[in-house]
């Protein structure tokens, strides 16, 4: 706790939270990774669950590296955002469940890059596992969860 | 400015401000809408632009499902929003900005649309998009990203 409201008073925390620019423009900058991670993490897990077939599976993971953009770009401005309030924050019971969902839909990108792109490559194209599939839907869950959670921070406990 | 207050005054509005989940619901469905219509655009934009050659651009022009519906999503709860808040959101100046680049943005894709249907698809199939056709996408990315950018402000001005 100390340490929080430490990292809450130091010169980064209290830019963003009281200079007149930084907290929206984290946020934008969070918002667009939020739209890069959903939409190529999305897409992927969508087509493991079989739609648009004519996008060949391997080469789905040409959109990782917007994937790693995305939740890069994230990881640093949501730190920043953090420091701003770090008490609060800490203190959410929705921010800790947003983080679980991350963490959770960060093993579930890790398992199902396995399976779909190490595995599978050189081999004849096979459709993905029953269980693969559930992986994808899982991972939607915890992703779209995670945005969710995200918004409703600000109003719940 | 009458229309704004009557709009405040709608059963809606009301309905808003007297059940509190319902304004954290309709930002978190303008989140889920953002994620589908800018994630979306990133991936056709960028597409388009060449990024991820191994996934063909028909396919990838053809998200724009996705990118629709997001944007239907949006217009619907962000009319709930703006009800609810109309003779503050109404002179808004970031409002009435992120409204202006909707309408750009709008006009780009029409503009993109009707290259494509001109071409009768043989860049699409070839994925050589013409230069004008990159200029939408790269417009495109800039004029959603100044959407969000706005929105957000909206908070701040």
């Amino acid at each position: 706790m100390a340490f929080l409201e430490w990292l809450q008073s130091t010169w980064v925390g209290v830019l963003v939270a009281e200079s007149l620019w930084g907290y929206p423009l984290l946020e934008t900058i969070h918002s667009l990774g939020i739209a890069m991670l959903i939409g190529s993490l999305g897409l992927i897990n969508l087509r493991v669950l079989g739609y648009k077939p004519d996008l060949p599976l391997l080469g789905m993971q040409q959109l990782l590296p917007l994937a790693w953009v995305g939740f890069t770009l994230n990881a640093i401005s949501g730190t920043l955002l953090f420091t701003s309030d770090a008490v609060f924050f800490f203190e959410s019971y929705t921010f800790r469940i947003k983080m679980v969902l991350i963490v959770l839909g960060g093993i579930n990108a890790a398992m199902l890059g396995q399976r779909v792109f190490r595995e599978a490559a050189g081999m004849p194209a096979t459709p993905p596992a029953a269980s693969t599939k559930w992986i994808a839907v899982t991972s939607l869950v915890f992703w779209f969860g995670a945005v969710c959670a995200g918004r409703l921070i600000a109003y719940t406990p | 400015m009458e229309f704004l207050v009557w709009l405040e005054n709608t059963p809606i509005a009301n309905a808003i401000r007297t059940i509190p989940w319902l304004y954290p619901a309709f930002e978190t469905g303008h989140y889920i809408g953002l994620s589908l219509l800018v994630g979306g655009i990133l991936l056709i934009d960028l597409r388009v632009l060449g990024m991820a050659r191994g996934l063909p651009l028909k396919s990838m022009i053809g998200l724009l499902p996705f990118v629709w519906a997001g944007f239907i999503i949006n217009v619907l709860t962000g009319s709930m929003l703006f009800i609810y808040g109309a003779t503050n959101f109404g002179p808004n100046g970031a409002f009435q900005l992120k409204m202006a680049f909707m309408v750009v943005a709008g006009l780009n894709a029409l503009a993109f649309d009707v290259a494509v249907r001109r071409s009768g698809g043989v860049w699409v199939t070839a994925d050589r998009p013409p230069a004008l056709v990159k200029g939408f996408a790269t417009l495109s990315l800039v004029f959603w990203l100044c959407v969000v950018t706005t929105g957000r402000w909206m908070a701040y001005l």
